[in-house]
């Protein structure tokens, strides 16, 4: 098997391995939103909502405050978090893949895209 | 009565038939919620994310194969997350009103792609433009039901990369994957074989959504309890769906989709001509 198999591969792996774990976290967080309202209601409570400033302040404060009534909205939250990154991990692995095959075409247009995510997550 | 178990329930079929004919469950969800009486921007952001999942889950196993060109997927990634930024910005700063009109119009464009089966008669282009020489934009992939190697060539790739942009704005304004766009880009403009162009799609769908995503996550429309239940559903539905894709003539299951959607762009116009 080539590298580029290898690498296929590899982000295949990372893709189906973040899903699996933050549907998986989402599907707990909704039973113990159950487990604490008694119901399954579609909520417009303010606390169901993502808020925040940016992605990276969130990430923070999510691991600070996670209190034990809180769990259903920690465990929600933490599943769009790794959903969020599991397309990031896939660009970082690819400008360190192609970093390594000294592609510097490819390197410079999956690091345009890393930075433009990057940005647009921490503003 | 809408519940987070209700649409759980109705986001698993969603996905399912969104795989199959692959047009993407997030068309039929949008439009279904704002019918429920969710808000549409509420709509729009809890979609979005929700489609980082079911593009990602199902594009899986086509890039383990092999079958996805992923350097095609990352340059035209430059042209989808761009367009998806500035389509989420304008969807949070806009009245809800002009969504309904643009979403009404973009479902339209589902039916480009309306009654047509795999087509047999593509053919690798001859020879290729710089720019897509130069991005090295040709690769080869293992064609399953006629047990060969299929090597082919990209052309276009600066007109492809525009197609894209556009692609992208509608997906982020929309919270959409707007595959049909795509895929109709990706073989018309590109001439990527039709099993490349759709698993490529679904690929470059995933990074699309996380473009939007990272607009909506702090506009204070993204609510947990929408997102948490359609992400799990329709990513369940559209994996069982991507599993049966070529056991089963669609042709049924298409026309149920199309009506569908007429009925959805209906009701969207419906509800934007009321709320004038």
């Amino acid at each position: 098997m080539n590298s580029e198999d290898r690498f296929d591969r590899a982000i295949g792996y990372v893709l189906i391995t973040g899903v699996v774990i933050s549907l998986l976290v989402e599907a707990i967080g909704i039973l113990l939103y159950y487990l604490s309202y008694r119901h399954f209601n579609i909520s417009e409570e303010r606390a169901l909502f993502i808020h925040g400033r940016n992605f990276f302040d969130f990430l923070i404060e999510l691991f600070q405050g996670g209190s034990m009534g809180k769990k259903a909205v920690f465990l929600m939250s933490l599943g769009v978090i790794i959903l969020i990154l599991t397309p990031y991990v896939r660009v970082l692995m690819s400008v360190l893949y192609f970093a390594w095959e000294k592609n510097i075409k490819y390197i410079l247009i999956t690091l345009f895209v890393l930075v433009l995510l990057t940005i647009s997550l921490a503003v | 009565m809408l519940n987070m178990i209700s649409l759980f329930l109705i986001s698993i079929p969603v996905g399912f038939l969104g795989a199959l004919t692959g047009l993407g469950g997030a068309s039929i969800l949008v439009p279904l919620l704002v019918l429920l009486g969710i808000p549409v921007k509420e709509a729009i952001a809890s979609c979005m994310v929700a489609i980082i999942a079911t593009s990602s889950g199902s594009a899986s196993s086509y890039v383990r194969k092999g079958i996805t060109n992923v350097k095609v997927a990352f340059y035209l990634e430059m042209f989808t997350t761009v367009g998806a930024i500035v389509g989420a910005t304008i969807t949070t700063l806009i009245a809800p009103v002009y969504l309904y009109f643009f979403f009404a119009g973009f479902l339209l464009t589902s039916f480009l792609k309306s009654g047509e089966e795999v087509k047999d008669d593509w053919a690798t282009p001859e020879y290729q433009d710089k720019l897509s020489r130069w991005l090295d934009l040709h690769g080869s992939y293992f064609d399953e039901a006629k047990r060969n190697l299929i090597e082919y060539k990209v052309q276009n790739a600066l007109l492809g990369g525009l197609g894209m942009l556009i692609a992208g704005l509608a997906a982020g304004m929309l919270g959409i994957g707007a595959g049909a766009f795509k895929v109709t880009v990706q073989e018309s403009i590109l001439k990527l074989p039709p099993k490349v162009s759709s698993t490529t799609s679904n690929f470059i769908i995933g990074m699309t959504a996380l473009a939007g995503t990272s607009v909506y996550f702090f506009s204070g429309l993204l609510n947990l309890t929408l997102m948490a239940p359609m992400a799990v559903g329709t990513t369940l539905g559209a994996v069982v769906g991507g599993r049966v894709l070529n056991r089963l003539g669609n042709r049924t299951l298409r026309i149920l989709f199309y009506a569908i959607v007429a009925f959805l762009i209906a009701q969207m116009l419906y509800k934007g001509v009321t709320s004038i």
